[in-house]
């Protein structure tokens, strides 16, 4: 069973990566730009170099296009690609890092399991005793994009990168819209990864945060990976999921905008030069109001709306058009005609 | 008897396309709309205003009440230019009315017009009328509201959103001047005749009846 925590989860930061899009739904050949943000998910802090990407991939119309890396750009600490969408369908985009070595102090090391919700690292080295141990880190980065090109859906999005760590959707997300449930599977080393922490986000808690989240009287440690500068700054609010025995979290959409997962998994390293080896992963995608429009929205649907979302009872609009729990036009016209028709003799005898 | 039956079967002439093109706006579009780009937003806008019984018989009601073809550009203007700022405001912002009581407000601007132009007024409360023009604006944002609170009732994804939402605006502006044209011609026409004075009443009492009808059901709609 999937775990789902209630409270929030502020963090203080490492550097988490994302793909981003400026927009999730593109039009069919055209030109766009996707954004690779390294720090949080509303705010890159630097940039990556060329040489770090081992894999960028382009994933579309059933075949995988590797990217060349020439085509980066960066700007504002942001990294840039400058592509063009291929024909209509999901398409996926995914970037992996070659991996880092990082040298952390043991309460910056323990502060950043903690902010980072690397949770299961921390409570072990609370049970072995070694908090105090420092940290030599091997992390590398995997990061996945999905997007829509046009109106009609693909099985692209289901596509298996190969990442070390990866996010698999089991439902095309253009196929849902606030109501619906996503469930993700985690693969670590291509097996589902059990009983482990996702934090989920989307862009509305990341605007919202932005205004009204204060650090809490907690202290900003100042450890970054991929950054040669010191950082302090928080992910936003996200939410606490748990992997259930097949790896998977269930997540309820409930609202529109983009939506985005991170996860990290860390194990002890066998290697005497490191501590700890990571695997960071994260997955975006944006929710629209919807896109098929064959499935209803009835008494009978299994779901059930958030409060922030829109309803399907009595007061609210449902997707079955006004019109269809009527009688037809016609009957109203007909029905018109005879009154109207009717009333004119009415007057014209009087007159 | 005679002579009331040519107009009539003009006026039925005149309906019969209105009859056969008188499709439900239905799930269907939303298929449309899937599929079909901007221009599928063009067509389900001009399809909603031309089945769209209630906006055409305010209309119908606006339009018996003015003379002359500046007075018809200036009241149908003031009546687009209330409906586009509450459709293409308020699907912009998200805005959601239920659409049975948008509706049922809806009905009551016809009610409205047909008592208004059967001097209801001045025969019940002995008061002059409120200002026409500021009224049909006022029923005109009203009547975006119910067009905004239709569209937004597909699924329109987010690309395009602003220019989707123009789209149904604009094929919303084309159904109107197809409708428009018939309406005017018929009422312009029947003006010439010695029946019109009939015609004005009966269909003036039918505008009343129907707002009265429409509003009832759709409270029905609504508490059902």
């Amino acid at each position: 069973m999937v775990l789902a925590a209630l409270l929030a989860f502020v963090v203080l930061c490492s550097h988490d990566m994302f793909l981003k899009l400026d927009a999730y739904h593109l039009q069919p050949n055209s030109k766009a730009v996707l954004q690779l943000f390294n720090g949080t998910f509303e705010k890159s802090d630097n940039v990556i170099d060329r040489n770090r990407m081992l894999d960028v991939s382009l994933v579309g119309n059933g075949k995988r296009t590797a990217v060349d890396s020439s085509n980066w750009f960066e700007k504002n600490d942001i990294t840039f690609l400058n592509f063009t969408t291929g024909n209509e369908g999901t398409w996926v985009a995914g970037l992996s890092t070659a991996s880092r070595d990082i040298v952390l102090k043991a309460d910056d090391f323990n502060a950043y399991l903690k902010s980072d919700g690397v949770l299961e690292v921390l409570e072990n080295r609370k049970k072995t005793n070694t908090l105090n141990d420092d940290a030599v880190e091997k992390y590398a980065k995997h990061v996945k994009t999905i997007f829509q090109v046009g109106d009609k859906l693909s099985n692209d999005w289901s596509v298996n990168l190969g990442y070390p760590l990866e996010f698999m959707p089991l439902q095309n997300p253009y196929d849902l819209h606030p109501g619906h449930n996503l469930e993700v599977r985690l693969l670590y080393n291509g097996e589902p990864l059990i009983n482990h922490f996702v934090y989920v986000g989307t862009d509305a808690t990341a605007k919202k945060e932005e205004t009204t989240h204060s650090h809490d009287g907690e202290a900003a440690h100042s450890h970054s990976h991929d950054n040669s500068e010191a950082s302090e700054h928080q992910h936003p609010s996200t939410k606490q999921f748990k992997t259930n025995k097949e790896g998977i979290v269930s997540i309820e959409i409930n609202t529109q905008g983009t939506w985005y997962l991170r996860t990290i998994k860390m194990i002890e390293s066998a290697d005497p030069k490191l501590t700890h080896e990571s695997d960071w992963a994260t997955l975006t995608f944006g929710i629209g109001a919807g896109h098929n429009a064959d499935h209803s929205h009835d008494e009978v649907q299994e779901h059930e709306h958030g409060a922030d979302t829109h309803t399907h009872d009595a007061s609210t609009h449902t997707h079955e058009a006004h019109t269809d729990d009527g009688f037809p036009t016609y009957i109203f016209w007909m029905a018109s005609i005879v009154v109207l028709g009717l009333l004119f003799f009415w007057f014209n005898r009087k007159t | 008897m005679k002579k009331p039956l040519k107009p009539l079967s003009f006026t039925c002439f005149i309906l019969l396309p209105s009859i056969l093109l008188a499709h439900d706006v239905s799930t269907g579009d939303q298929a449309i709309l899937d599929n079909g780009g901007l221009w599928s937003y063009i067509w389900v806008g001009a399809k909603h205003m031309l089945t769209g019984y209630d906006h055409l018989l305010f209309l119908a009601g606006v339009i018996f009440f003015i003379e002359g073809f500046k007075d018809i550009l200036k009241f149908i203007t003031v009546f687009t230019l209330g409906h586009s700022i509450t459709l293409i405001g308020g699907t912009y912002a998200g805005i959601n009315v239920n659409e049975y009581l948008i509706d049922a407000v809806i009905a009551l601007s016809v009610l409205y017009k047909g008592f208004e132009n059967l001097d209801g007024f001045q025969h019940l409360f002995k008061t002059k009328a409120p200002n026409l023009l500021v009224m049909v604006f006022g029923f005109g944002l009203i009547h975006g509201l119910g067009l905004s609170t239709r569209l937004q009732s597909f699924d329109m994804g987010q690309d395009q959103f602003l220019l989707k939402i123009i789209s149904f605006n604009v094929g919303v502006e084309l159904g109107q001047i197809a409708a428009l044209i018939p309406i005017i011609i018929i009422i312009s026409k029947w003006k010439e005749k010695p029946s019109y004075q009939a015609f004005y009443k009966a269909s003036n009492v039918y505008l009343i009846l129907a707002g009265m009808a429409l509003f009832c059901y759709q409270l029905y709609l609504y508490f059902k």
